[in-house]
């Protein structure tokens, strides 16, 4: 799976703790979805979904 | 999912220290009980030491937190599956030593009883997450 989340991150100009904090998670979980090494469950990537007002499969796509 | 903080977060935290401390009380009446009252002493030092620790560091440490609020979904995966991981490790080695008390020529206790345990807990555990869905 690829993902968005840094870009997106960025965009609104978020730490990974500020993120982190947003959805109820750790700094090292947001920097692991982030790099691919961890996968977040649906809810979370729903969570995540909801925080940039996006829907999940605008931030998360399988590889190709 | 991880959630904001709640009432059943904040004892969530307190689990593991709770027990820490609850073990060390054990100790110490099991070492009154068989008269090793130094070991009990110690063993409940220990634990309350362990539970301090434990709690003192989370300050510090977004694992440690996170082991004991259990808030964070990656981290209680990974709780999760270091436990399984120590979980084998103790099967493997009570099966280990249950074969090599046999070949001492021994009956296998309790490494047999001990494997039965783990075998029927299991088992258990199987059927039990199974009919959950």
């Amino acid at each position: 799976m690829r993902n968005r989340v840094r870009e997106l991150r960025h965009e609104h100009g978020l730490s990974q703790a500020a993120l982190g904090a947003a959805l109820g998670v750790s700094r090292q979980t947001v920097n692991s979805i982030e790099t691919g090494r961890y996968l977040p469950s649906l809810p979370l990537a729903l969570a995540i979904a909801r925080h940039f007002d996006l829907i999940v499969e605008e931030i998360f796509d399988v590889d190709e | 999912m991880s959630t904001n903080d709640t009432p059943q977060r904040t004892r969530q935290t307190w689990v593991v220290p709770g027990f820490a401390v609850a073990a060390g009380i054990a100790y110490l009446i099991a070492g009154i009980v068989g008269d090793e009252v130094g070991f009990g002493i110690f063993g409940l030092v220990l634990m309350v030491s362990l539970a301090v620790g434990v709690l003192a560091f989370r300050r510090h440490s977004e694992t440690v937190q996170g082991l004991l609020d259990r808030r964070d979904e990656r981290l209680v995966q990974i709780d999760v599956k270091a436990t399984a991981f120590a979980g084998s490790v103790v099967i493997a080695a009570i099966l280990i030593a249950f074969i090599v008390e046999i070949a001492r020529g021994h009956d296998g206790d309790p490494y047999a009883a001990l494997g039965a345990i783990g075998g029927v807990a299991y088992l258990a555990a199987v059927v039990w997450y199974r009919l959950r869905g």
